[in-house]
């Protein structure tokens, strides 16, 4: 079976200002894989990561040229809405993010939002996500707590069910482990090898371990170019580039 | 990539998220289509409703100036700005009549001065004590009574200053009167304390505790942690504190008309606070009751105002360019680091450099000047020794020490607030007490307010208060939701934050005679309830805007960011994950704002007060009785009635305090406050 491109980007540029943070990415990504992207602190991964649910559309002084195409049409193209991206195309961020309220309008929050208001729609969906996420059996007992009280781990895996709760086609993650402990890391590895069966997952993370063990891809990215990509395995065993061998090496600067 | 994992095909894999959601169109799915198309023009329209919220306070402080303007035209006209402003006499009902204005300039700059120079310290230090210092208990106790403390009206503080704080100087200083610069400063410092604790509170509150602990794990002391750490992070807020606080002291009207003695004379020598003032606020208060419509007094009166106006607002502008370039400094924004650097420095690089080279002999210049200007040469004496002190004597104190002195001095700024507070609450309570009885509070006033009671002016009080709130409220939040959640910056964003700022600092008098020139007089309301509530919430609508403002602010970028990340549009961001957070903050702007309303003389002095009535208001376009104006007038022009004026005095002070708790109960009611 070949695969299906779901997300693809041509001559992508995003400037802060007149600092070119991206430079011409071109590359496309495949649907129901993990594809990271691995590089050194400011290389611009999570700013690339972010043009993929136009969530640089929020910070002042961002242009971006370039194109960048789902499902075969240009998310930043005239008649696109970003509301609608960004509910295809989920995010979990660094840091987690719960909202302060409780365990439970964390995640129903979203189909709230997309119009389901059916008490017995929204349990289904909050247990469903919940369990996706590895979190329902830790917290089925306390849905009405405030989220603001789980441990760092189990905010994030929240933060995981909270973007399954309005099914997305496309989950990105930014570091979504470089707050948590290793025991909550391997959790949400695992997890993401699951995710994976019915979702197109992108992760960007400075930790070349986690990117061997959970992606099927790998970009490598350097002062805001996309060095090199291909396969995992590739990338890893025989990188084209010398930048990038240095750099999974351990032999960089 | 085809391996082992694939499920065979005609077996299609087991769906373990089926979809509930209603299925979007073809293709990629995030096209515009109808539903989109409705769901685009509602945010718009709710943007557009929040931009026009925002643009009313430009078109206000622009109606204002129009009306004041065109109102003091002919005095400029007649005898010239530049003699009206440094004219050395201010005596208009004299033959001949003479404008000139320098004097009361000149008192409302001094008196402002001294002022500040009592309650900036007194401030600060309080706000650290109980940012820092106090105990949760102490604390539970401390804010809110100084929350208090900002809700005691100023006629209160006037009618106090009065009758106990005049005597007092008159005796323990034996001069003639007690009705002097000090008195006058002594309360502006007690008016603008509240605003200076509670918002330098709130930022030395909110600054991070990482920087904090970062601190403390470094060995620091607490004191070295909060004098070099907390407080510069905290410095806008606090400057923005220290604005309002002034703002605060020189656009007061009626504490200073009722203890400053209303001479208008430059105090002899210029350090004499002992001498009787008079304040440009307290000249509009005395006169433009009394002076006839289109009479040269009455334009003149007008050209007070501007002057007035002028200079509060150029005090504030420059405070708000203050204030965003430390903001800048901090937190430089992209589009500032893209901006070029200019080649050669320029005026304000260079003003910058000169004083940071020369900020020690400046600071200490300004303050033998400022001490010499209080005691003469004495105070140039024990400038010189003071500096040699710090120069010469090494620092020999152990950082522990530092901090014991630092935390006892903070411990006394609070002591000494709140003694303040509790001198005269102990005083009105005592004395007013025994007079305050049923009938009091239900019959109406007789014999100009020497019997009866006051019952047309607690409900003609309500009134004004929901009316005003009614209006502001809804203004104010729009405003500041378009303000944060949606403006950009640019020339019109500028445009509005800047007029908001403006509204902020113009003094309640300038309110109260735009009322009168606009809707009393223009748009022939007359002097009635309406035009009072509608004066009342222009003034308080740039509170509720601010303090909106910086409690939205306060909810991180990170949540707003998880919302929008799922799908959530703007309006549904803001209204569910931004605004519940944000409630309590509301309400304290809510509450500082009902306070000031309920207290308010100046306002409605000329729009929407008469001093005695049987009747209650029938219909919006009908004059009322108001508590404040009521206490002004017993306590001033009713010679005999000290029972009825303490017992008028209390009964403010306790409606004010009943707002003050059913707000502060909602807010702690809804929040365990957010720990982001």
């Amino acid at each position: 079976m070949t695969e299906t491109t779901i997300i693809s980007t041509t001559h992508l540029n995003l400037y802060y200002g007149d600092n070119n943070a991206v430079k011409d990415v071109s590359m496309e990504i495949p649907d129901k894989r993990v594809t990271a992207l691995i590089g050194p602190s400011g290389c611009g991964k999570s700013t690339l990561i972010r043009c993929f649910n136009r969530m640089n559309d929020l910070v002042p002084g961002v242009r971006i040229t370039g194109q960048i195409d789902f499902r075969g049409e240009n998310i930043y193209g005239r008649g696109a809405d970003p509301v609608e991206i960004r509910r295809k195309i989920g995010m979990v961020f660094q840091k987690p993010n719960p909202f302060p309220k409780s365990v439970y309008e964390n995640v129903a929050y979203g189909p709230r939002i997309h119009g389901i208001n059916d008490k017995k729609r929204l349990d289904e969906i909050v247990e469903r996500s919940l369990r996706n996420a590895a979190l329902w059996d830790e917290v089925n007992e306390r849905l009405k707590d405030s989220a603001m009280g789980l441990s760092g781990g189990q905010q994030q895996r929240l933060c995981i069910a909270r973007t399954l709760a309005v099914e997305p086609e496309v989950i990105l993650m930014d570091e979504p482990c470089s707050a948590l402990d290793p025991i909550a890391t391997s959790k949400i590895e695992t997890l993401i090898n699951e995710l994976k069966k019915q979702y197109c997952v992108i992760i960007v993370t400075h930790n070349m371990q986690q990117a061997a063990r959970v992606s099927d891809y790998t970009g490598f990215m350097y002062l805001g170019e996309m060095i090199e990509c291909g396969t995992t395995t590739q990338i890893f065993e025989h990188p084209r580039e010398e930048l990038t061998e240095n750099y999974i090496t351990g032999r960089f600067g | 990539m085809t391996d082992g994992k694939e499920p065979p095909a005609g077996k299609p894999p087991e769906n373990p998220f089926p979809a509930v959601l209603p299925a979007g169109p073809e293709a990629g799915g995030f096209l515009r289509d109808r539903h989109q198309a409705r769901r685009y023009r509602r945010e718009t329209l709710i943007r557009a409703a929040w931009f026009i919220c925002a643009f009313f306070a430009v078109i206000t402080i622009f109606f204002i100036f129009a009306f004041l303007l065109l109102d003091a035209y002919p005095i400029f006209e007649e005898i010239g700005i530049w003699n009206f402003l440094t004219g050395p006499i201010w005596n208009p009902t004299g033959t001949p009549p003479a404008y000139g204005i320098w004097p009361l300039i000149v008192d409302t700059i001094l008196a402002t001065l001294l002022a500040m120079a009592i309650a900036i310290p007194l401030g600060v230090g309080s706000a650290i004590y109980i940012a820092e210092l106090a105990p949760y208990r102490v604390k539970a106790v401390v804010k809110p009574a100084v929350e208090l403390l900002a809700g005691i009206p100023s006629v209160v503080f006037g009618f106090f200053g009065l009758i106990v704080l005049t005597t007092w100087i008159r005796v323990s200083f034996d001069v003639p009167s007690g009705e002097t610069w000090l008195a006058g400063s002594l309360l502006l410092a007690l008016i603008s304390l509240p605003v200076i604790i509670s918002v330098s509170e709130d930022a030395l509150s909110s600054a991070p505790r990482e920087y904090k602990e970062g601190s403390l794990a470094l060995g620091a002391t607490h004191w070295q942690t909060i004098s070099r750490v907390l407080t510069p992070a905290a410095l806008s807020g606090i400057t923005a504190a220290i604005i309002l606080g002034v703002g605060r002291a020189a656009g007061e009207t009626m504490a200073v008309l009722m203890v400053t003695g209303n001479a208008p004379v430059i105090p002899e020598p210029i350090y004499n606070v002992l001498s009787p003032i008079r304040t440009l606020t307290g000249t509009l208060g005395i006169e433009m009751g009394e002076v006839p419509v289109d009479s040269t007094h009455y334009y003149a009166l007008f050209g007070v105002a501007v002057v007035l106006l002028v200079i509060t607002l150029v005090i504030n502008y420059t405070a708000t360019v203050v204030l965003a370039r430390i903001k800048r400094q901090q937190a430089p924004s992209a589009a500032d680091c893209a901006r070029k650097k200019p080649e050669a420095p320029g005026w304000r690089e260079r003003g910058e450099a000169f004083f940071r080279t020369y900020r020690v002999p400046i600071v200490w210049g300004l303050l033998a000047l400022a001490l010499s200007g209080f005691f003469g040469v004495t105070g140039i004496a024990a400038t010189i020794i003071l500096y040699l002190v710090v120069r010469f004597v090494p620092p020999r104190v152990s950082p522990k020490w530092e901090q014991r002195v630092a935390f006892s001095l903070a411990g006394l700024c609070i002591i000494v607030v709140l003694l303040s507070l509790g001198v005269i609450l102990f005083d009105i309570i005592s004395k007013g007490l025994p007079y305050v009885t049923w009938e009091f509070l239900t019959s109406p006033p007789s014999n100009l307010g020497r019997e009866g009671g006051i019952a047309p002016a607690i409900v003609g009080t309500m009134y004004l208060v929901i009316g005003s709130i009614a209006i502001a409220l809804p203004l104010g939040i729009g405003a500041a939701i378009y303000l944060t959640e949606y403006a950009k910056q640019g020339r019109l964003v500028a445009l509005i934050r800047t007029a908001t700022d403006l509204l902020n600092g113009t003094p309640s008098i300038v309110f109260g005679l735009f009322g009168f020139a606009f809707l009393v007089l223009y748009l022939g309301f007359g002097v009635c309830l309406l035009a009072g509530q509608i004066t009342l919430a222009l003034m308080v609508l740039p509170t509720i805007i601010r303090t909106t403002e910086e409690s939205l602010i306060t909810v991180p970028i990170s949540i707003r960011e998880g919302s929008l990340a799922l799908g959530a549009s703007k309006w549904q961001t803001i209204r569910k994950v931004v605004l519940p957070p944000s409630v309590p903050g509301i309400l304290t702007g809510t509450i500082l704002s009902i306070g000031r309303v309920a207290g308010e003389t100046a306002p409605i002095l000329f729009t929407a007060v008469i001093f005695s009535t049987r009747f209650l208001p029938s219909s919006l376009f009908q004059p009322v009785m108001a508590l404040p104006y009521h206490l002004y007038i017993l306590a001033t022009n009713v010679p005999g009635a000290k029972g009825q004026q303490y017992a008028t005095a209390l009964v403010l002070l306790v409606l004010v305090v009943a707002f003050y708790a059913i707000a502060i109960w909602i807010r702690y009611r809804s929040s365990a406050r957010h720990h982001w």
